[in-house]
């Protein structure tokens, strides 16, 4: 194996220019497919992170008012869910498939007030599980627990902005604060990030207490639960029309009739955006390996000549004992470390692409009035990628180098020593 | 003792128009024997020894080497034979040249998978016996035409072959060093009972060795002991 490094070494020293080409054409194709898949998992990064805050696999189900008479009702009856639909969703029939089964409050606005400072906000009463379900970032304190909701305790997580409101010159200050909420009084336990730009904004209490206090009849103003395991729109589908005319039907509400018992389809757009992220996953692969394709049968072009150049010295080679199989290594592994080290080179240097486009491209966000958009988020590629790079490498090394080789490895001693 | 044994070789080019370059070559040399092939150009000298040397393939005829057939060798035996049974010398050298002199020397014991060291040991070993053992580490182009010849001596030495192929050994050298390299061929033909076959067309080179084989348009003419080296009157290498 030393050997055969130091005859690569040797015949490549020979032929400086000749390897820097060929070099080049292999580290620009990597170059190219490392950068492009940096990119494109930029902006499928920041298009999941855009439409990614307020869906994910959870699904919500709410009651509203039926658009069509059935079983004797008439339209625009309001459904409200309650326990049974609880139990159902959390029942037998959806093990496995459906999981976090929570249940969420209306809204009650209330007027908040601390030294003097005030501001409108609207109480919600949420579980624990509601911080992974909606994604709120806690930025200080905690969130709602557990013993909170068992304890029906006058707890209250309020925005970043609610914060500045209240206290403008130190807003983490709020938390250990009594904070009045219309005729009561809250703990504030926690602050939860809150982009300034987005209109909606609640003080999350226990949702126990709410109950206790604002709501005490068994309605549930909407069921929020994980849904895993369906892959395509077609699975989801059925899954949607199954649960959702079981709820119908408990609700005497025609099967068809959406609006009486409506599902929020976060879950196809989880879908879509995921297949979407996937064929440009693929597109950045297919364009990186047809440019890598090119730089391959440079490689093996230049190969050519060089085994037509060597052919006197393969000739030599033959007469003093090489085996046909020792010539055809040579050349195979010479156009392996060419690619290998050259393409390695392109991949450093396509990193490098992403660091930079990280910096630049990936900081200028569009305000769009509610959020800011960012072109790219963390534009880089994985370990995976690298690796399954390297492989394509070796790969595209061996396929460049066995035309040449078994040419060289077939010429007869006695025509390659005439050859000159 | 007989090393090679040729019966009826005969050997056609198929270029277009058949050309029947060997027309039934019966030939046998003994072990320890140091001959010459002469003939003109075009005599079928070289292609007979490119089939001594099983570089080239003889359509009929039986050749055999050291009690083995030499025939319808696949590419990977007869490199193995080559490489085992026997050493060239070219007139243009053939070395190779990325490659230092001791590098050049090695490269056989390379393909016979000897180890790195033993076969430096090796080639360093048969350098110092030509005189090289200062010229090791250059490369080809920078030593003399003579000094060449010699590596390329030690390069055919190192296996041990049973026979020692020499094409035109001092077409490319001037007379002095001609004689030079014809007193080591034979002094290695004397000392260490080496095998020896000379191809040249120069009746000085020729009268060096023990016997003239005489080829002429494919066939072998005469065949004339040289023991006294008095070819041509006694000619000398020019």
């Amino acid at each position: 194996m030393r050997e055969l490094i130091y005859e690569i070494g040797n015949s490549l020293r020979q032929n400086r220019l000749r390897t820097a080409l060929t070099g080049f054409a292999v580290g620009w194709g990597i170059f190219l497919l490392i950068a492009l898949m940096g990119a494109g998992n930029g902006l499928s990064n920041a298009f999941m992170n855009s439409t990614g805050e307020h869906i994910s696999k959870s699904i919500t189900v709410e009651g509203w008012r039926t658009s069509k008479p059935y079983a004797g009702y008439k339209e625009n009856r309001r459904i409200y869910l309650d326990k049974k639909d609880l139990d159902y969703t959390s029942g037998a029939e959806w093990q496995g498939v459906i999981s976090n089964v929570i249940s969420a409050t209306s809204s009650i606005s209330v007027k908040l007030l601390l030294d003097g400072n005030t501001v409108d906000g609207s109480l919600v009463g949420k579980m624990p599980e509601h911080q992974e379900v909606e994604k709120i970032k806690i930025t200080a304190g905690r969130f709602i627990n557990t013993q909170d909701v068992a304890e029906q305790r006058k707890v209250m997580v309020v925005s970043t902005s609610h914060a500045k409101e209240l206290s403008p010159n130190n807003p983490e200050a709020v938390i250990g604060q009594w904070v009045s909420a219309g005729s009561l009084a809250y703990l504030v336990v926690g602050l939860y990030y809150h982009n300034p730009n987005d209109y909606y904004r609640s003080c999350h209490i226990p949702y126990s207490t709410y109950k206790g206090i604002y709501d005490r009849s068994d309605k549930i103003e909407a069921i929020s639960f994980n849904l895993d395991g369906y892959k395509t729109l077609d699975d989801y589908e059925k899954f949607e029309k199954d649960y959702g005319n079981a709820i119908r039907r408990i609700h005497s509400v025609a099967p068809d009739d959406r609006r009486g018992v409506w599902i929020n389809n976060g879950y196809v757009r989880n879908i879509n955006s995921s297949n979407s992220a996937n064929m440009l996953n693929t597109a950045v692969w297919v364009l990186g390996l047809l440019t890598l394709v090119s730089g391959i049968v440079g490689v093996s072009n230049i190969m050519l000549i060089t085994v037509k150049e060597r052919t006197h010295e393969f000739g030599i080679r033959k007469a003093i004992g090489a085996k046909p199989r020792n010539v055809l290594s040579l050349i195979i592994a010479e156009s392996v470390v060419i690619t290998a080290v050259f393409g390695y080179l392109g991949m450093v240097l396509g990193m490098l692409a992403c660091e930079l486009m990280e910096h630049t491209v990936a900081q200028r966000g569009v305000n769009i009035g509610f959020e800011t958009i960012y072109m790219l988020k963390n534009p880089f590629v994985g370990v995976d990628t690298a690796i399954k790079a390297t492989l394509v490498l070796i790969i595209a090394g061996t396929l460049a180098g066995i035309i040449p080789a078994w040419k060289a490895a077939r010429v007869k001693p006695i025509e390659a020593l005439r050859a000159e | 003792m007989t090393l090679i044994e040729l019966q009826d070789i005969n050997k056609t080019y198929n270029n277009g128009q058949p050309l029947h370059v060997l027309k039934g070559i019966d030939l046998s040399i003994d072990r320890g024997e140091f001959v010459s092939i002469m003939g003109a150009s075009g005599s079928g000298k070289s292609t007979l020894l490119n089939i001594l040397g099983i570089l080239d393939n003889y359509d009929t005829g039986t050749y055999m080497l050291n009690g083995k057939l030499i025939k319808d060798l696949s590419e990977t035996q007869a490199a193995d034979y080559r490489n085992r049974m026997i050493g060239f010398i070219f007139q243009s050298f053939n070395l190779i040249s990325f490659k230092t002199a001791v590098e050049n020397v090695e490269l056989p014991l390379y393909y016979q998978g000897v180890s790195r060291k033993k076969r430096h040991e090796m080639a360093m070993d048969y350098l110092e016996r030509l005189g090289l053992g200062q010229w090791a580490n250059h490369f080809p182009n920078q030593m003399s035409g003579g000094q060449k010849q010699r590596v390329a001596i030690a390069r055919a030495l190192i296996t041990k072959p049973q026979i020692i192929l020499a094409d035109e050994p001092t077409g490319a050298l001037d007379s002095k060093t001609s004689v030079e390299v014809m007193q080591l061929l034979k002094q290695l033909n004397k000392q260490e009972g080496i095998t020896i076959i000379v191809v040249t067309h120069e009746g000085g080179v020729a009268n060096e060795t023990d016997k003239i084989i005489h080829i002429k348009d494919g066939m072998i003419g005469q065949i004339e002991e040289n023991t006294s080296h008095n070819a041509w009157g006694g000619s000398v290498i020019k």
